[in-house]
């Protein structure tokens, strides 16, 4: 009676014969487990190259004629001018804008110095100036690349001296990005 | 014995839907390019389109989902642009849906319900927003794509 009682307590609840395949079954089963998600991986390059561009609201400037006397200082009859300049540089970059005379105001062969003819400017980075024949004048100057606007408004500086005709120059802008 | 076998039955109901799912995804190419371009003739660059092979066995009518996550922004040294100026075109459409790239929240491709079998194509086409503001430069950035069920 009391051996049949110790045989029966010694008996495990899951004999190992059943709980190892059990156990292996489920190992294997979660092993085999797909993963709910799959991922793939994609790189990005963007080439950002310098560049900048320019532009006028009016490629030609007239000064009318006057009086010396009544109008000593002849506004173009385009008004201000607009200046758009685009750039890009570094992010301590320096962009500059200035403008140079090709030559003296000719007509014929008469000659009227270019630096009578001067500028008042309006907008961040510009500043006012003199047309020079033998220097490039600065108009603008900026950090970093963006768009900026300004406008420049020209004047004539008109004395008797002047000989009659009509005079002509062109002027170069010159936007550079160090 | 009789304590084990419910707990088994239990295991296998849980896991039987997992067990059957099987994803496959991949990208081709992976390297997605935006080339220099002037911003006022080019104010959107387009890369070349990003074929998406994908297959989805055994889902039932579960819904799956294919998302977009950038690991941070376009950088070029101390230069970033950010990620968001990175939008994209999907097609076909559904199952692929247009949308803006975010590094923070992953962003959903496309979509669907139950399974995609054989493996079918769809198109990304990656465009950047050209800006004159931005600094001359070489910019990388990875994006994870996630093709998932729940």
């Amino acid at each position: 009676m009391r051996g049949s009682r110790s045989a029966r307590a010694a008996r495990p609840a899951f004999p190992m014969r059943v709980i190892a395949p059990a156990l292996f079954l489920l190992l294997v089963v979660a092993a085999g487990r797909v993963p709910a998600a799959q991922t793939s991986t994609a790189t990005l390059n963007a080439s950002i190259n310098s560049v900048a561009r320019l532009s006028l609201s009016s490629a030609a400037l007239t000064f009318p004629d006057a009086d010396p006397d009544t109008v000593p200082s002849i506004q173009a009859s385009q008004g201000p001018i607009t200046v758009t300049a685009k750039a890009r540089t570094s992010p301590n970059g320096t962009i500059t804008l200035t403008v140079r005379a090709s030559d003296e105001l000719r007509s014929g062969l008469n000659t009227i110095p270019a630096s009578n003819i001067t500028w008042v400017a309006a907008g961040a980075g510009f500043s006012n100036g003199t047309l020079s024949a033998t220097t490039a004048q600065a108009v603008a100057t900026w950090t970093g690349s963006g768009v900026r606007a300004g406008t420049q408004t020209f004047f004539f500086r008109n004395i008797w001296s002047y000989a009659t005709g009509t005079y002509t120059l062109t002027i170069t802008y010159t936007l550079s990005a160090a | 014995m009789r304590r084990l076998l419910p707990l088994l039955a239990l295991f296998f109901c849980a896991s039987s839907p997992a067990l059957a799912q099987t994803l496959t995804l991949s990208l081709s190419p992976t390297v997605i390019t935006f080339p220099s371009s002037d911003p006022d003739t080019v104010p959107l660059i387009s890369a070349p389109p990003v074929q998406v092979a994908y297959r989805i066995r055994a889902n039932g009518n579960s819904p799956w989902s294919l998302t977009v996550l950038a690991a941070g922004d376009l950088v070029a040294g101390a230069s970033r642009i950010d990620i968001s100026n990175v939008t994209w075109v999907a097609t076909p459409a559904p199952p692929f849906q247009n949308g803006t790239l975010s590094k923070t929240v992953a962003q959903r491709v496309a979509s669907g319900n139950g399974n995609v079998n054989p493996d079918t194509l769809g198109s990304i086409t990656f465009r950047l927003a050209n800006s004159w503001t931005y600094n001359p430069g070489s910019y990388t950035q990875t994006v994870l794509f996630t093709l998932s069920v729940p």
